[in-house]
């Protein structure tokens, strides 16, 4: 049972910092905000939870430390994603070749209330 | 197996502090503001990840504690420094 646990861990250990390792390269060579931005929310959901549930079966006091954390991250993430997203597109920062932009005109209409 | 899993941990550690140096040239010499504010985000991010390793290593679950600190001060500064940015004013 310990080795499966094991296994498991590393398993889950290489896999997260695989998955982060493309988020980064990512971040560093897609063309604008937007799509940058998609790589790196990549990283903190799948490269962080990864670590943490080898965290989980690896140390023998930290499960619940570690389901809290999982929690957190799963929350945070996504709006922190959207918050900058957000921020980005009322700074006005470019799009590289958008196929379409559904929130052209929109967001003048809506202006006072936020987005 | 346990020297297997040393090895494993240690390159992974090393892999993501590789990775946070490069958020950190990013923040550095970003284009734009909220680039060097998603360096940040990544640079926090791999902070978390580095004392969940840490806590792995040294079998001590307090790093833990520290990562949750760490990623409820973040998501707080992230989101603030996003809404100053684009709107001049926090509230």
């Amino acid at each position: 049972m310990e080795v499966l646990a094991q296994i498991f861990a590393v398993f889950f250990l290489i896999v997260g910092t695989l998955l982060s390792l493309i988020g980064v390269i990512g971040f560093i060579r897609l063309p604008d905000v937007y799509t940058r931005l998609h790589a790196t929310g990549k990283v903190s959901v799948f490269g962080v939870v990864f670590l943490l549930a080898s965290a989980i079966l690896l140390t023998p006091l930290s499960l619940w430390k570690g389901l809290l954390l999982i929690f957190f991250v799963l929350m945070a993430s996504p709006s922190v994603s959207h918050s900058v997203a957000s921020a980005a597109y009322k700074a006005g920062l470019p799009m590289k070749d958008p196929a379409r932009n559904d929130l052209k005109g929109k967001l003048e209409r809506d202006s006072g209330r936020g987005v | 197996m346990t020297g297997f899993l040393d090895i494993v941990l240690w390159s992974v550690l090393g892999v993501h502090l590789l990775m946070a140096l490069v958020a950190a040239w990013r923040t550095w010499r970003g284009d734009n503001s909220i680039e060097r504010l998603i360096g940040l985000d990544l640079a926090s991010t791999m902070t978390l990840a580095v004392l969940v390793l840490v806590s792995i290593i040294q079998q001590n679950s307090i790093f833990m504690d520290v990562a949750i600190a760490l990623a409820a001060l973040s998501y707080l500064s992230t989101v603030v420094l996003a809404k100053f940015v684009s709107d001049h004013k926090v509230f």
